[in-house]
């Protein structure tokens, strides 16, 4: 599983997917170098969260290849199992497991997948728990949580099966105003640490902040990569600029 | 007779009622949780094979499976007691039920929680174990202690192949008696009585096993 440095931590290369007739991922091709920080942003239907859905396998696409590290990812259980012990996802619904309390959703995998004694699962997972600041909640159900506290919590949960690359599929969506800040300060925590980050989000404040590429995304294709100094101050694509300019005003 | 001679009477057949349901419940539990589940995973032929077995068993009246399978089943060289015919009858036709009860209770589930236990690198038979059961059975908890109420009151049928549950008690002190009012009265309030606290103790199973639901409460 182990990659070297100079491979890059994700290599897109012409992914193509169709659902029925509609052809919503076209000619995708993309690189992401390990330790970059990528925010992926568009209007709704654009195939912004089907393209991350698609590098854990979660989405299944009809061509194209997806390489995560050096592992190529494929049709077969072994590769996606590999690919998924890679990644760590955040949902924008956060999916935790609401018959788990908070640390029995950190320790799940640690504890079934990894086969980690309890105790050091626990461990693990407060110390997580603790880097996204909510260690007191540790014995709740999710459901006693806000948004923000259970968006930090299934953070917390990815991180502590320890992946190379970390997805955010619109985590700040489905938050109160005053909890996207949180959230977002979590995240923008792990960014400066190194981690390579893929976010799809329409926080354009954190896409300038923290991302070292913004990747607009329309109709199922990339029309626009670039840092996000150009990409907010002088768009190329008459799309780009129309979304910039509908954010804005 | 006095009504205290008849609910004596009665109650001499509580012994065959209770152990018809709880028989009964070693065939409806594992019937109705295996082929639930393998209804909600299969696809294609196996689905269909899965689903007929469901469907023999819901969709056939438990009165003529009863004589059949105790009539007829002698016939081809198979004879089991009673007690096994009752038991099994019952049992899979309640499980039948069951089995649509644990499958909706999967399927009404978040999408998000298994793609969440995928994106973990959990194993699909660890999300369906250890996620998706233990929250779509407390979901459905109330149905199936409905569905233990029904298989308490079916046992009022196994008194037609012979077995001396209360229904039959009830019919023998009435042939004696000529006095169905009474008799029938106090078997209907004593199949009430049996029926309440399984009611009762769904409710505090409930509580017990959703601790999730007790905290949102709470909050």
């Amino acid at each position: 599983m182990a990659h070297s440095d100079d491979s890059p931590a994700v290599q897109i290369t012409s992914l193509n997917k169709w659902y029925g007739a509609f052809h919503v991922l076209q000619e995708v091709n993309l690189t992401i170098p390990s330790g970059s920080r990528v925010v992926i942003c568009g209007p709704s239907g654009s195939g912004k969260s089907t393209l991350i859905r698609c590098l854990n396998g979660l989405e299944a696409y009809q061509q194209g290849t997806v390489t995560l590290g050096t592992v190529p990812l494929g049709d077969n259980a072994r590769e996606t199992a590999l690919a998924r012990r890679q990644t760590g996802m955040v949902f924008q619904s956060f999916n935790l497991f609401p018959h788990l309390t908070v640390l029995s959703n950190c320790t799940l995998a640690l504890r079934r997948v990894l086969s980690m004694p309890r105790k050091e699962a626990e461990s693990l997972a407060r110390h997580f728990l603790e880097k996204v600041r909510i260690p007191e909640q540790a014995d709740k159900y999710p459901a006693q949580l806000s948004g923000g506290q259970q968006q930090r919590v299934a953070i917390a949960r990815a991180l502590c099966m320890n992946p190379r690359l970390m997805l955010f599929d619109e985590p700040t969506s489905a938050l109160d105003p005053e909890m996207v800040k949180e959230v977002l300060d979590v995240m923008t925590g792990l960014a400066h640490e190194g981690m390579t980050m893929i976010c799809v989000t329409h926080e354009m404040g954190f896409a300038r902040e923290v991302a070292d590429q913004v990747v607009f995304m329309d109709q199922g294709s990339i029309v626009e990569q670039a840092s996000p100094m150009t990409f907010f101050t002088t768009p190329s694509h008459p799309r780009a600029q129309s979304f910039l300019n509908t954010l804005l005003h | 007779m006095t009504i205290l001679e008849i609910w004596l009477g009665i109650l001499q057949g509580f012994r065959v009622t209770a152990l018809v349901t709880l028989y009964g419940l070693v065939f409806a539990i594992p019937f109705g949780l295996i082929f639930g589940v393998a209804q909600y995973l299969t696809t294609g032929p196996a689905r269909f094979v899965v689903t007929s077995i469901i469907e023999f068993w819901r969709s056939s009246a438990v009165i003529i499976l009863l004589f059949v399978f105790y009539y007829a089943l002698p016939l081809a060289g198979l004879a089991l007691s009673a007690m096994t015919v009752s038991a099994m009858v019952l049992g899979l036709n309640i499980g039948g039920y069951a089995s649509q009860a644990v499958r909706a209770g999967l399927q009404a589930l978040d999408r998000g929680q298994k793609e969440a236990g995928h994106a973990l690198g959990l194993s699909r038979s660890t999300i369906l174990l250890r996620i998706e059961l233990p929250q779509a059975l407390v979901a459905m908890s109330p149905t199936f202690i409905n569905q233990l109420i029904q298989l308490v009151k079916a046992t009022s049928l196994v008194s037609l192949v012979t077995l001396t549950d209360m229904t039959f008690r009830a019919k023998e002190i009435s042939q004696i008696e000529y006095d169905p009012v009474p008799i029938y009265s106090s078997l209907l309030l004593a199949y009430f009585i049996v029926c309440y606290p399984v009611a009762l103790f769904g409710r505090w199973v409930e509580r017990r096993i959703n601790p999730a639901r007790e905290a949102r409460c709470a909050v």
